[in-house]
């Protein structure tokens, strides 16, 4: 073969190589794409879904340097499917829509009553969706959410999806539910799913006075007793069984919820002070060990004992305070012992009896007592949990208060 | 054809990279859903067997020196024997390959490339093989020898990098689908140690034959640890796999693995390395294929070989007239395949050949 037939040769391969592979880099070229920040998802009319897409712009710097808040753009189709709404909104943007960058999936409450496993497939199904996408379950239409949520703090709203379940860690309100992990939970046989509770801030704060966010602290979405310029909020969370949504967590039981999963580094409670009656004191608790549970499989009625061991730092102060006491600190330590055993015990009987939902994966714990995968789906374990009884030992080490210790 | 020689790392490499490729695609979830919770333990069980395995062929081949299977075909039933055996291995090696590479392409399709006909990624992939054949008998090998090390540190990185999502507890039910399963039925999985394969073939190429042990026990030994990190990294992250099939169960691992918002998408890296390591593995398989044939029909030179093997993959690659085909060959087939062939042909000719040698010296 001549020197110039060759060169020929690899010059047709290279001329039919990127004729072929152009395609597919046009149709990833970013012209070409919409990206989409955002998916809500509504019950419409007929079986039929509303799919709202918030979109993303470009942020405008002005002369100064400084940039403004990029302008999202919303757009909603109303369609049989998801698929089929993406391909009616590819028609109508002139784009190629593109789920590599959407942080969130909401769905709304109405539609996980009727349960949102095609959807959850559907999107799972997808190459460009990231298990890392947060579901949120909003009370309101999910419309309605993307058209609110407006950070405050943020330029970028893709910025403030990125960064809005990272709270989770430090104040235990909501936790970070990606739909990877949903998706993973809806088909075990140990879990079940749950999803961040979404809403919309209220707007009269003096309409919620009626909580006592001491006593019960039973704030979630849509009744948080916040007022700013987000028109959305997300505390709380929502619990699944299979595909249908079954109930609501509270802030506090998200705590619980979390706590349970080994996913919180330390929340806040507030109980009673001890020296002065009705009067409470803010606790910084800490998980100090991951929670040990044993649970019995003998009868149908699980018995499943809990070992929880916090340490806490007191974070209120007021006069007369002596954190250095060991009488005084052993006997908040033994308040918030009470205060947590009442909570997580109210937490775990309302996932069993009122839920009828394993949400925290405890059937896990339950795998170790059987010797075959058959008899541990032979035992029912989604089915016994709503009989199973639950003992809760609770350690708090409260040890100071923080840099004041004796007032 | 000795004049090139395989150092131990080299050789060690080869075997580590029929395991590599394999795993990249459907293989820790078959070994999942064959055993369930008890994969693990299956795994070390069925590793114990399989270095016991290469042990043994290591023995049976020292009364050969020199010689491959091929060979030792030859000293058993002469040149019909040979023939026979040389043909299965050209046509297992072939098959196998091209039908690895099918579903290869066809996961980078799906990820990658959603416009592009599937044959122009084949295509690729046999451009690189037939490049890398053109070369020193040495230098894909050498190139293995670099990119092995990398797909094994990413495998463990993977491990790692996910160990916050991982539940420990779906170890359990210990047994699984009971003893029988795990431990009679389970022995099925040895066949995720195909790259056993390249042991009856090495002893003519190795620069210190005397490490023909060493190279067989460490490099078993690493697939055994590989296959469990991909398995319990399966295990531990994912409830579906038992019920969901997915094409590459280890990418949508990597998908998993986020530090922070800074570092994220890591899965292309990842696919890049595979995509690297398969095109070591394809011109390696290739090269092998050479050999063989040349040994069969006394042909000087392998290299008007080059492109017919290269076409004759690319042609075997495009019969299946779907992805569903091709995956399907790979999880039904494949196994009995490696296991008639590498574990059971292939052995009772070392071991019948050894017989009648030891005859022979009796009756000497």
């Amino acid at each position: 073969m001549t020197h110039l037939t060759r060169n020929l040769i690899i010059l047709i391969f290279i001329i039919v190589f990127i004729m072929a592979f152009s395609g597919s880099y046009l149709s990833l070229s970013i012209d070409n794409l919409a990206y989409v920040l955002a998916i809500g998802i509504d019950k419409a009319d007929n079986d039929n879904l509303q799919v709202t897409f918030q979109f993303s712009t470009t942020t405008q710097a002005t002369e100064s340097g400084s940039s403004e808040k990029a302008p999202s753009v919303v757009n909603s189709v109303k369609s049989s499917s998801i698929s089929s709404a993406i391909n009616l909104l590819n028609g109508y943007m002139g784009k190629q829509l593109n789920l590599s960058h959407c942080k969130v999936i909401i769905f709304s409450e109405e539609l996980a009553l009727d349960g949102i496993s095609e959807e959850v497939y559907t999107l799972i199904n997808d190459t460009q969706i990231r298990p890392s996408a947060n579901i949120v379950i909003s009370k309101c239409p999910a419309k309605d959410y993307i058209e609110q949520t407006s950070p405050e703090l943020e330029n970028l709203i893709s910025k403030y999806y990125e960064i809005f379940t990272n709270s989770s860690k430090y104040s235990g309100f909501t936790a970070d539910s990606t739909i990877g992990k949903f998706f993973n939970n809806l088909i075990c046989k140990m879990y079940q799913p749950t999803a961040i509770l979404g809403g919309l801030t209220t707007k009269d704060l003096d309409s919620e006075s009626n909580l006592d966010y001491h006593e019960n602290n039973s704030i979630k979405s849509n009744n948080a007793p916040i007022q700013g310029e987000n028109g959305a909020e997300n505390i709380g969370m929502a619990a699944f069984y299979r595909d249908k949504i079954v109930g609501e967590l509270t802030a506090l039981e998200s705590i619980a919820y979390l706590t349970l999963e080994d996913d919180i580094n330390r929340f806040l409670i507030s109980i009673p002070d001890p020296k002065n009656t009705g009067r409470y004191l803010d606790i910084y608790i800490s998980p100090t060990k991951s929670p040990k549970v044993k649970i019995d499989t003998s009868t149908s009625s699980p018995f499943i004992q809990m070992e929880l061991k916090f340490s806490g730092q007191i974070y209120s102060m007021s006069d007369n305070s002596e954190y250095l006491n060991t009488d005084i600190l052993n006997e908040i330590s033994e308040n918030c012992n009470q205060y947590l055993e009442t909570l997580f015990s109210n937490y775990l009987y309302k996932t069993s009896k009122e839920f009828k939902s394993d949400i925290n994966g405890l059937g896990k714990y339950a795998l170790k007592n059987f010797f075959r995968t058959e008899e541990f789906d032979n035992y029912d374990w989604h089915t016994n949990y709503r009989n199973a009884f639950f003992d809760v030992k609770v350690d708090t080490t409260v040890k100071s208060g923080m840099l004041i210790t004796d007032t | 054809m000795t004049k090139s020689k395989i150092g131990t790392l080299e050789a060690i490499m080869l075997i580590l990279s029929i395991v590599v490729t394999h795993t990249i695609l459907s293989l820790p979830r078959e070994v999942t859903v064959n055993t369930k919770s008890a994969a693990i333990i299956n795994l070390i069980f069925v590793s114990i067997l399989a270095i016991i395995i290469s042990y043994i062929i290591v023995k049976l081949l020292k009364n050969f020196p020199g010689s491959d299977i091929i060979d030792i075909s030859e000293v058993l039933g002469g040149k019909a024997l040979k023939n026979i055996i040389g043909g299965i291995f050209i046509v297992y090696f072939l098959v196998t390959t091209s039908i690895l590479l099918r579903n290869f392409s066809e996961s980078l399709r799906i990820i990658h490339y959603p416009m592009t006909n599937i044959i122009f990624i084949l295509f690729l992939f046999i451009i690189a093989l037939c490049s890398a054949n053109r070369l020193a008998f040495n230098a894909s090998l050498k190139t293995n020898l670099l990119i092995i090390p990398f797909v094994l540190v990413s495998m463990v990185f993977l491990f790692f990098a996910n160990m916050n999502k991982f539940i420990p507890e779906r170890i359990f039910p210990i047994f699984g689908d009971g003893l029988i399963s795990t431990f009679v039925l389970g022995i099925g999985n040895l066949s995720s140690f195909a790259g056993i394969a390249f042991l009856y073939f090495l002893p003519p190429y190795l620069k210190k034959p005397e490490k023909l042990k060493k190279i067989a026990v460490i490099s078993t030994g690493i697939s055994a640890i590989y296959l469990i990190l991909c398995v319990s990294t399966l295990l531990f992250m994912f409830s579906f796999f038992i019920t969901t099939n997915e094409i590459t169960p280890l990418y949508n691992a990597t998908r998993y693995i986020e530090f922070g918002s800074f570092f994220q998408r890591l899965e292309s890296a990842f696919l890049l390395i595979w995509t690297l390591a398969f095109a070591c593995y394809l011109s390696i398989v290739t090269k092998f294929c050479m050999s063989i044939f040349q040994k069969l029909t006394n042909i000087e030179t392998k290299k008007p070989l080059i492109d017919i093997f290269g076409l004759l993959i690319l042609a075997i690659a495009l019969v299946p007239k779907d992805y569903s085909i091709s995956s399907n060959f790979e999880t039904e087939i494949y196994p009995y395949l490696v296991l008639g062939i590498v574990f059971f042909l292939s052995l009772s000719i070392l071991i019948l050949a050894n017989l009648q040698k030891r005859k022979q010296k009796k009756s000497a």
